[in-house]
Formats: C-alpha cells, structure tokens, sequence
C-alpha cells in the first residue's frame, strides 16, 4: 500500500508527463519550419504584408531606432532569430527582407515603435514578438522562475532552520563538597581508572 | 566489413536483452550465475555495437550510397574528415553513436567497478543494459543506420554546410560523452535506491563519472558556442535555442551536484538531494534529447523530425515513474546524519548555490516548454527569445557568481565574524575598487559594472588562497613559489582545480558583460566605398570595400567580398567575408547558400563581417559588428576545461586523505565524524 507521499510523488509525475504529451500536438504545425543544419526547407509562405496609411509627418526614428526595434520582431521563416540579425545574416530568406521593408515604411509613415509593433502582432499574432507580452497567461511565464526561486528560498531557509541545533555546549560541572579522605578519594579514582581500563 | 556491421546491430540487441532480462533476474533472485552472464552480455553487447559502428563508418568512407543514411548525409566530393563525422550528422547514425559511447562507458564502469559495490553492481548492470537495450531497440526498429534505398543514386545528397567546419566535428561528440556519462551516475543511483545502500560509497564511484559528464559538456558546449559563433553568421555565439539549453541543463544540475556532493562527503547531508540531482542530469539528459529529435519545439539545429522522439517520450515517462517510485519509497534510507551547526557556513553557501543552479536550470526549461504551454493552455502561439531568457537569468547569475567567491572561503560548520574579517576584507575591497572604477569610467550598463565588480571579488578570493598557500609552502619548506604554487596544486588538485574553474568563470562572466557594449551596423558598399564607425571602446574605424568576387572551389561556388579595415587611421588587416554554394559531383546545388563570416579577431575585440547580399556586381550588402571580448569565452571556457582535468587526474589516495577530501567509505563514518567533531 503506497504511502500518502509515495502516492503524491507519482501523481506529480503522471500529470507532469501526461500535460507534456498532452501539448505536444499543439506545436505539430512548427514541424517543417525549420533551416539552419535541419535540412528542412524554411516557410516561405510565411510572410504577410503589415501596412498602415502613412500619417505623412516624416519617419518617426533614426535607423539605429529602428535597428533595435527590428530586434524586438521574431522573423517568421523559422529560424529563431529577428528579423535585423535574419535579413543581415541569410540572403536565401525570403521571410525577412519583406518584414524589413514594412517596418521601414511604418517607419517612414510617422509610426512609433509601439504602434509597429502592435501593428505586426495584429497580423502575425504574438509569435511575431521576441518575448512574450505581459499580460494574461503570459505572465506566468514571465514570473514563474520567480515564484519557483522564492518558493525555494523559502524552502531551504526553513529546512536550514529545522537542522540548525547549535552545538551543545559542555555541560558545566558544578564540583560539590565532598566527606572523604584523601586516601578514600585516591582509591576511588584507582578503581575508576582500572574500569576504563 | 558493412554486413558484419548490419548484422552485429541485431546481435547487440539480443546482448542488451539478455543482459537487461538475466541481470534484473539474477539481482533480484541473487544468483550469481545469472549475474556473471548479464554482466557478460554487457561487455559482448558493447563488442558488437563497435562493430557495427565500424560497419557504418566504412560505409560512409566508401560512399556506399545503397545506404539511406550515406546517401543522405554525405556526397562523392565530401571531404574525407566529414564522410567520417557524417556519422553523428543525421539521426540514425547519432544514435549510433550514443549507443556506442553509452555501451563503452558501461564497460569501463562494470568493468573498474568489479570489486567494489560487490551489492549495487547487479542492479547497476541490467540497468545500463536497459538503457543500451533502449538505444538499439530504437535503432533497429524507429531510425536504422542501414535502411537501404531501392535504387542506389549515383551520388549522395551531401553534408549540409554548416556542419562542414571542425567546430561541428568536434561539438557533438563531446557533448554526447558529457550527455551519456550522465547514464553511469543514474545505474548507480537506480542500484543504490533498491539496494538501500545509499551510503557515500555509492557516491564516490559516482562522482568520477559526473565529473568526466561536467568536463565534456563544458568542453562542447563552449565548442558549440564557436561553431555557432564562426559558422551560423548571427554575431553571437548564444541564442537561447531550445537545443543549446537542453545542452545546459544537464551541465547546471551537474554543477549543483559536484558542490553539493562535498557538503555529503564533509558532513552527511543532502543525501536526498544528491540521489535526485545525479537522476535529474539523466532524465534531463533524455529530454534533451527528445527535444532536439522529435521536432515538438521549433530550433535552428534540430534534427529533422521524426517518430523517434517519442520513443524518447515514452522512456522519459518510464525513467521518470521508476526513479520517482525508488525516490520516494526510501526518504527514510536517506535522512542526514548530521545537523547544521550555523546558517554562516560553507553548508548554508553550498545550499544556496544549489538553489540558484537549479533555479537558472528550471528558468531555461521553463522558458524553453512555455511556448508548448501556452498553446496547450490559450491556444496562442508565442516566441521565448533570447530577451526573456537574459531578463530572467542575467540577476540569477549574478548572484551565482558572488556565491562563487563566498562558497570556497567561508568556513565549514560554522564561520566567525574573524574568519570572515579574514578571508573576505581584501576580496570585497577589490571588488568595490573593481566597480567604483568603472562606474568613475562612466561606464552605465549596470550589470555589467555589477559584473565585473563581482568579478573582481571572485577573482580576488581565488587568487588570495592561491598566494597563502604558495607562500605557506614556500615558508615551510623553501621552495621557490613557481615550484611551490606547482606542487600546491598537484598536491591539491580538487580544491585548487575548482579554484581554476572559478577563474575561468569569472572569464565568461567578463566576455558575457561585455556583450553591452556590441554595436553593429547595417551597410551597403560599392568596391571602393568606404564606411566609418566607432566601436564600444570608442576607437574610430574605416572599411574599404575592395569589391565583390566570384570563383569555384572543391565542392562549392564562393561569392566573397573583401575589406580593408583601418582603426584610427591605422591599417590593421583584410576581412573577407563569403557566401558559398555548396555543389554535388555532378555540379547540381545542393542546400541554401551558407555563411561564411570574416573575423578580425583580437584580444578585447573582434570585427566580425558577414556577407547578406550582392545587389549587381560589385555592391555588397552587409552587417559589421563590434564584438568586445569574445576570444574571452574561448579562453574561459578552455581555463574551466583545464580546471576540471586537474580535477579529475587521479590522485593517490593517501594524498587526498591528507588534503581532507577523500569519501568516507564505511556507512556510518560521517556520522561518527560529525560526532568526533563536536
């Protein structure tokens, strides 16, 4: 008959595998999507156009600005990267170079950085994004490690304070008078020392 | 040679049944007969999984195309050294290749372990047998090396680009010694849990084996970090992949393991702690592996999807039940036989620092699966890129870091208030000079400055313990410090070894800081142009182009382009950066065009060109970027190898009972220790 932590111990590892295998099908469309030393074809088709009408006062931040936006917007072709490093590393892809061009137009059309962004999730969804958004579930995924790292803390703080027993301290031994004589005293400490012996 | 190899796959895995089945029943019904045959069967299985790996590796020198395998992964033209690395390139042939090192490490271990853990070896046999039976199940029946194609091609599809570089040569081996030596430390975990044995003697045959896990894994995953840094053409050498962090999880709870198994050794605690740290490194292990073969999570260097993941599945799922089952039905067998004296003790420390790793470990595979999550949960698709990962573990690490100068000075037991004036005083101050420093500097990336600060005092509490112990030796027996620091460390070798591996990580840290100040630029150029920038350290530089050429070589076509570059008006080398078209004998494409990146590598900072596009003839599109401190990963990677082959060399018994480290062997001793003590 299992134990109550036995028992618990193995419920913990049959959710956590059977949440596992549960998920996995939900990545099954990521199947294909990959380049690099996969040998997979890369997802031209993944791109979509991202357009706003231009405001017509200017562009709306230098290009290093822009640059570093880029940075923040995952390139769709699968290849884990955004779309600055993508566009300025793999000349085969055909995802990044198109998702450039609408960032410059946003750019050029007197969209703030925020208002891009938003402007791509809207078509991609959150994927486009480099991290997840703080909001909803996400935020689990944000501040999970977190809660973990506190809980832990907590954790072996408390297991320190149940082991923590100071090292007893030697016992004080209090000498109390004593009716005997010398030579009563002396053979008690032979008979003493002959049984340790 | 090729038949005998295709032949002695199927005949190891009747040894790896037969040794899983007699092995399990002899330990269990403790006939000793049966014992000796399973452990027999160990050492034929891994006879014949040699043979059929040389079976394989002859076909892909000979360019046996009748093979799927050879066909798929390497070409007539291919250069010998890759025909032979071809073999971890593809899925059938890496599992091959686990199976291989899986079963001469399982050789060794029963082998040098056959006169002691005379009670955990007959449990620890049928189990790596199991797991070996695992492997070449797979093999045979999910992804066969030797699955012939119906018509034999007149060349192969050939090896994909970014694997032709020695970095990808070397990369994957070592990472797949440090993955599997992981499968030693688990068979013994595994005999010592239904044993009841879970005395240290278990875990001294154990350490030898995470250590030699720890060193590969260090060792290939900075090989990796090179591969990825010259070859990929990103601009950096990390990017939080799902695939790199499953290389790191096993490496983290490897780490938290090598500094908790000292506080069991020194004081009987953390027995429960370790057992599940030395099966976590495995069964992380096997969920990397599942990670990068069955495709459920999107990285740029998976293998190409396939069914075999969920053979990885299933075998987590099991590897999982059992060890959590042998876990929690002996809690009792593993109460600590000693108490904590004070919370301001190495103890306390190492505790702590065994939070942060696995804490930084749970973050990566938490970040890694919550794309997985998410969908399962909202339906939502989203991207865990490299800023969550850097918000989330730059702090962690950091506190990791002061711990690594903490840990090793602070007193075991109980430290006082003079111990810690002592060891700590010059250590801090050097740090806060160290910050003060850089912040006068004006230097405003905080973690950086906290970094380097950190550093500092790190560096500081290694470098001090090295000098009293030379000068110690030098005091008392005159030798001259050079000799004396020598013999300090031979003498030594697993404190002052982890001293060097603390140093080589105050290195990384140091190169990851300077990441803040990487600038990188998005430029076009005619042949002639030029394009001026200033670089983090404030150096003006000018790039020439010298134009855009086109020529052929062995098996490709290469379109390249050439830089002269000038740092503050001075001339400091050629950058040629590349695009190369690989070809097939018959002069047919094969793959995308491949990167093949300019370095002008120096000390404090590398140059690092990449070719992303040819507009007509002779313009170039490309990216330059300022890289400080990159060569520092390299060499803080090769200080923390070093460190841990100082480690790891055998030393005399006697010597490291005088150095205060060996195990205790007999059950019981530390608890009689800790009382001597006190």
């Amino acid at each position: 008959m299992p134990t109550r932590r036995q028992f618990l111990a193995s419920l913990g590892a049959g959710i956590a595998t059977a949440s596992l295998a549960r998920a996995l099908p939900a990545q099954q469309a990521m199947r294909g999507m990959n380049t690099g030393t996969a040998n997979v074809p890369m997802n031209e088709n993944a791109y979509h156009k991202v357009e706003l009408p231009s405001r017509g006062t200017g562009p709306s931040m230098t290009n290093v600005q822009r640059d570093a936006l880029e940075h923040k917007i995952h390139c769709q072709c699968g290849c884990n990267l955004d779309i600055f490093t993508c566009r300025t590393t793999d000349f085969s892809c055909q995802v990044s170079p198109p998702m450039h061009r609408d960032v410059m137009a946003l750019v050029a059309g007197g969209y703030s950085g925020p208002e891009i962004i938003a402007a791509f999730v809207k078509v991609y969804g959150e994927r486009v994004l480099m991290e997840p958004e703080k909001h909803g579930f996400n935020l689990a995924g944000w501040f999970m490690p977190f809660v973990a790292l506190g809980g832990g803390t907590a954790l072996v703080v408390a297991l320190l304070r149940r082991w923590r027993h100071p090292a007893a301290e030697p016992e004080r031994v209090t000498e109390l008078p004593v009716n005997a004589t010398s030579d009563e005293l002396a053979r008690i400490d032979q008979l003493v020392r002959r049984d340790d012996a | 040679m090729i038949l005998i190899g295709e032949l002695s796959l199927w005949v190891a895995l009747l040894m790896a049944a037969w040794g899983t089945t007699a092995g399990f029943a002899g330990a269990y019904t403790r006939r000793a007969e049966l014992i000796a045959s399973a452990r027999r069967a160990l050492f034929a299985m891994c006879g014949f999984v040699v043979l059929a790996s040389i079976g394989l590796w002859t076909a892909l020198l000979t360019s046996d195309f009748s093979f799927k395998f050879v066909a798929a992964y390497t070409s007539a033209n291919l250069p010998s050294v890759y025909k032979f690395t071809a073999f971890w390139a593809g899925q059938e042939g890496s599992l091959l290749f686990w199976a291989l090192i899986l079963s001469i490490y399982a050789t060794i271990a029963v082998y040098t372990a056959r006169k002691s853990n005379r009670e955990l070896m007959p449990w620890v046999v049928p189990t790596l047998s199991a797991i070996a039976l695992f492997f070449i199940l797979v093999l045979c029946f999910g992804a066969n090396p030797y699955a012939r194609l119906d018509w034999i091609p007149p060349d192969g599809r050939g090896l994909n680009p970014q694997l032709q570089n020695p970095g990808m040569a070397a990369h994957p081996p070592n990472l797949y010694l440090g993955y599997i030596a992981t499968a030693i430390p688990f068979a013994f975990a595994v005999g010592a849990l239904i044993t009841r044995r879970l005395d240290a003697e278990w875990l001294s045959s154990v350490r030898r084996w995470v250590l030699l896990s720890w060193f590969f894994n260090t060792v290939g995953i900075v090989l990796g970090m090179w591969w990825a840094y010259v070859e990929l053409g990103w601009g950096g050498y990390w990017a939080w992949d799902p695939v790199e962090n499953a290389s790191f999880l096993p490496w983290l709870i490897n780490t938290a393991f090598l500094h908790s198994i000292m506080v069991q050794e020194k004081r009987g605690m953390l027995r429960k702690w370790n057992v599940t740290l030395v099966v976590s490194a495995f069964l992380l292990s096997i969920l990397g592996t599942f990670i990068t073969r069955s495709g459920v999570i999107s990285s740029v260097h998976a293998f190409s999807q396939s069914e075999v993941g969920y053979w990885f599945l299933g075998f987590l799922i099991i590897a999982i039940a059992v060890t959590a089952y042998l876990v929690s039905t002996r809690l009792s067998d593993l109460r600590a036989t000693a108490e904590l004296e004070s919370m301001v003790s190495r103890e306390a420390t190492f505790l702590f620092n065994n939070l942060l790793l696995c804490g930084i470990a749970f973050s990566i595979l938490w970040g890694t699966l919550f794309p997985i999550l998410s969908e399962a949960v909202c339906g939502t698709k989203i991207t865990v890129g490299p800023p969550f990962f850097n918000s989330v573990n730059i702090p962690l690490g950091l506190g990791l870091l002061a711990l690594t100068g903490i840990g090793p000075l602070i007193a075991w037991r109980r430290a006082s208030v003079r111990n810690l004036r002592r060891q700590f005083t010059g250590p801090v101050i050097c740090g806060v000079l160290v910050g003060v420093a850089l912040l006068a500097g004006g230097m405003r990336a905080y973690y950086s400055v906290m970094s380097y600060a950190l550093g500092g005092f790190v560096l500081a509490t290694s470098l001090q313990d090295f000098q009293k112990g030379t000068s110690a030796r030098h005091r008392m027996y005159g030798e001259p410090y050079v000799i004396a620091l020598f013999r300090l460390v031979a003498r030594n070798r697993r404190r002052y070894g982890g001293y060097i591996v603390h140093i080589g990580v105050v290195v990384l840290f140091a190169a990851f800081a300077g990441l803040a100040f990487k600038k990188e630029f998005d430029v076009t150029l005619r042949a002639g142009q030029t394009f001026s920038a200033v670089d983090g350290f404030g150096d003006h530089w000018t790039f020439v182009s010298q134009g855009v050429s086109d020529y052929d070589e062995l098996n490709r076509h290469t379109t390249a382009v050439l830089l002269e570059a000038r740092r503050n008006g001075k001339f400091v080398g050629m950058i040629k950066s590349e695009k190369r078209q690989y070809i097939d004998s018959q002069g047919n494409p094969t793959f995308e065009p491949a990167t093949e990146v300019g370095i002008l590598d120096k000390p404090h900072e590398d140059v690092y060109t990449v070719l992303a596009g040819v507009i007509g003839e002779d313009t170039a599109e490309m990216r330059i970027t300022f890289n400080p401190l990159v060569w520092w990963v390299w060499y803080g990677g090769m200080i923390m190898a070093l460190g841990g082959l100082i480690v790891m060399w055998p030393q005399a018994e006697r010597r490291r009972a005088q150095a205060g480290y060996v195990a205790p062997l007999a059950p019981g001793f530390v608890h009689a220790e800790a009382e001597a003590v006190s």
